[in-house]
């Protein structure tokens, strides 16, 4: 698990913000992913979604039900409930298939081949800023940093611990690995959980 | 180590004289502690005895007396006031003496009002209809002996409020006399337009109506209105005698002298500057000026004459024009650590806990004491050109990220920490 890779994403996605890009996309990995879903938890991002080389289709460009077979299915629906679920297959058709109310799964084209597949990420801007501005490793390639809770509790509240800087910027989170996965540090003080600092971001 | 040695010790204690319950000797001149009289300088009074909080809750937050219940009677269903007793009880009055606090987020009402009182700017006016006429309605036209007695009382009646303090009689002079003509027109004028003179109404009731601006047909007065325009063309004797320069600026800030007189400016930066031309060179000074309210309103601005006072009066002048608001934590620090670069120069700025006071470098001592800043600490790592630090200063505080944005932009709810758990009582 090298951390070059994350380095690289953490400035990628200050330098898209900055240029004001909307849609961005980054490697895959496990890490990522997971500190992707974190970010986006705490609102930095608006979405994240696993793709090809170009980028996914927007939801307003994808096949959509049209209002009046909607409409015509709610009735449908509010008057025969039982139409949601699915029909055991005695009666000619395939069992598991539903009769109405069936939700409509946008296909992403994930490409077969691993090496292809990118993440691709939504930015998010605010009164004409970006949401995401600065986003810095705290652990380094070269010099892992591991913080107990008692660390992470000093941290929050704005001090030094373990020659990591306190949290003293407006809303700034920290992201940390844990064996519970990638969490904020607010996240593991509740939890009493230690882990190793991964980046910093406001 | 012998097994017996308990035993012995046992055996022995009873024996033994036991230690006197104070040293025989002491080594001190004064008293030990123990033997002094411990007195306090004043009687203690326990809390409950005191009685101060609840009447200070009865005073500030007094209960309904009967005179009031009625009243809300007359407006409220049962159901209403049922809900409104509840929430009395709910709510004890001692805790809003200690813990309740005004409101200070930027998304509190503009005015004050507990919505008491009827406000005719705000408010519509209380409109009455033909309806609301209590009693009866009939009148009948008078005639024409009648009318003309009616005037006559009413065109006194008129009179004698034109002239409170009685008709002037005897030897009067030309404008009295003329004074005396125009409103003794006037006066029957507003007589003849009465209805009382051409009407009689039987209900006492209903002709008081007649002069009550809630029935009247058209609006009422419209009150006096503050903004920009009247108060420009309005005159103050406050706003005679002053240079143009001034006066354009009162205008531009849409202030008045006494509110101008309130801002505090310090020139901070002053040195000569030259323009050479063919000519040879020409010397000018600059000035750099801060000016600030203490209380979160903080400007700066630059001058250059060749004529030292006109440069500074410039400086001054654009300092309070570019007056810009800083939001301040608590009134009195910044919302956590800001970092601004102009040129050459890097300015970091760190909040700190109250009573820590300004412990920053003197030019960043005095715009945080016009922003009204009392706790701060600061660094300025690279570059320390002074017109630079002071600049990168004042955009570091106006252009601060605020609390409430970032909760708006990342969709999450923010708490301050501090205020929860102090109950809000932080400043």
């Amino acid at each position: 698990m090298s951390l070059v890779n994350l380095a690289h994403v953490c400035s990628h996605l200050q330098n898209a913000s900055k240029a004001r890009l909307g849609l961005t996309s980054i490697p895959v990995s496990k890490m990522h992913v997971n500190l992707m879903l974190g970010l986006q938890r705490e609102g930095f991002i608006s979405s994240v979604t696993l793709g090809g080389t170009a980028p996914p289709q927007p939801f307003l460009l994808q096949e959509t039900v049209d209002p009046e077979a909607h409409e015509e299915m709610a009735q449908k629906l509010a008057e025969q409930p039982w139409a949601a679920y699915p029909v055991p297959g005695s009666l000619g058709r395939p069992a598991g298939t539903m009769l109405e109310g069936r939700e409509i799964l946008h296909d992403v084209k994930v490409p077969q081949n691993p090496a292809r597949r990118r993440l691709w990420l939504g930015l998010k801007y605010w009164n004409n800023e970006p949401v995401l501005k600065n986003m810095k490793l705290v652990s380094k390639p070269t010099r892992r940093i591991w913080l107990t809770s008692e660390d992470l509790g000093r941290i929050t509240r704005t001090r030094e611990a373990a020659y990591v800087k306190g949290l003293t910027h407006p809303g700034e989170c920290m992201f940390l690995t844990t064996d519970r996965g990638i969490l904020e540090a607010r996240e593991c003080v509740e939890r009493k959980l230690g882990g190793m600092a991964l980046c910093r971001v406001y | 180590m012998s097994v017996c040695r308990p035993v012995r010790c046992l055996f022995a204690s009873a024996s033994l004289p036991k230690p006197p319950s104070a040293p025989k000797r002491s080594f001190h001149a004064s008293a030990p502690r123990a033997a002094r009289k411990r007195r306090a300088h004043y009687p203690s009074i326990k809390a409950e005895d005191l009685n101060l909080l609840n009447q200070a809750a009865d005073t500030q937050y007094p209960k309904y007396d009967t005179s009031e219940t009625t009243l809300l009677e007359k407006r409220y269903t049962p159901a209403q006031i049922a809900a409104i007793k509840a929430a009395e009880t709910a709510i004890d009055t001692r805790d809003l003496v200690t813990q309740s606090q005004r409101r200070s987020d930027p998304w509190l009402l503009p005015y004050e009002d507990d919505l008491a009182e009827v406000d005719p700017v705000t408010d519509h006016a209380e409109k009455l209809d033909i309806k609301d006429i209590p009693g009866n309605k009939s009148f009948r036209e008078v005639n024409d002996v009648e009318r003309d007695e009616a005037i006559t009382l009413l065109a006194n009646e008129n009179l004698a409020k034109l002239f409170p303090d009685g008709i002037p009689e005897g030897e009067v002079s030309e404008d009295t006399v003329r004074q005396l003509e125009d409103a003794m027109g006037t006066a029957l004028t507003q007589a003849v337009l009465d209805p009382r003179a051409t009407m009689r109404i039987e209900d006492d009731r209903v002709a008081a109506t007649l002069a009550d601006p809630r029935y009247s047909m058209v609006l009422p007065d419209l009150p006096r209105i503050e903004n920009r325009m009247v108060r420009q063309t309005r005159r103050l004797s406050s706003e005679e005698e002053e240079d143009p320069r001034q006066k354009r600026l009162l205008q531009y800030l849409d202030w008045d002298k006494t509110k101008l007189r309130s801002i505090r400016c310090k020139t901070l930066v002053v040195h000569g500057v030259t323009n050479q031309t063919r000519m040879g060179k020409i010397r000018s000074l600059y000035y750099l000026t801060i000016a600030g309210n203490q209380d979160g309103l903080l400007g700066v601005g630059e001058g250059k004459s060749v004529e030292p006072e006109e440069g500074r009066k410039q400086s001054i002048m654009s300092a309070i024009r570019n007056m810009r608001p800083v939001p301040r934590y608590e009134n009195r620090t910044t919302f956590g650590d800001l970092e601004h670069k102009v040129g050459a120069t890097k300015v970091q700025l760190f909040s700190r806990p109250p009573g820590f006071g300004l412990r920053v470098q003197h030019l960043i001592f005095e715009l945080a004491r016009a922003a009204g800043l009392q706790d701060l600490s600061a660094r300025t790592p690279r570059s320390r050109n002074k017109m630079n630090v002071i600049k990168a200063t004042w955009e570091a505080l106006c252009n601060q990220k605020l609390p409430d944005e970032i909760a708006r932009a990342r969709g999450k709810k923010l708490v301050d920490v501090r205020k929860v758990y102090y109950g809000g009582s932080v400043h």
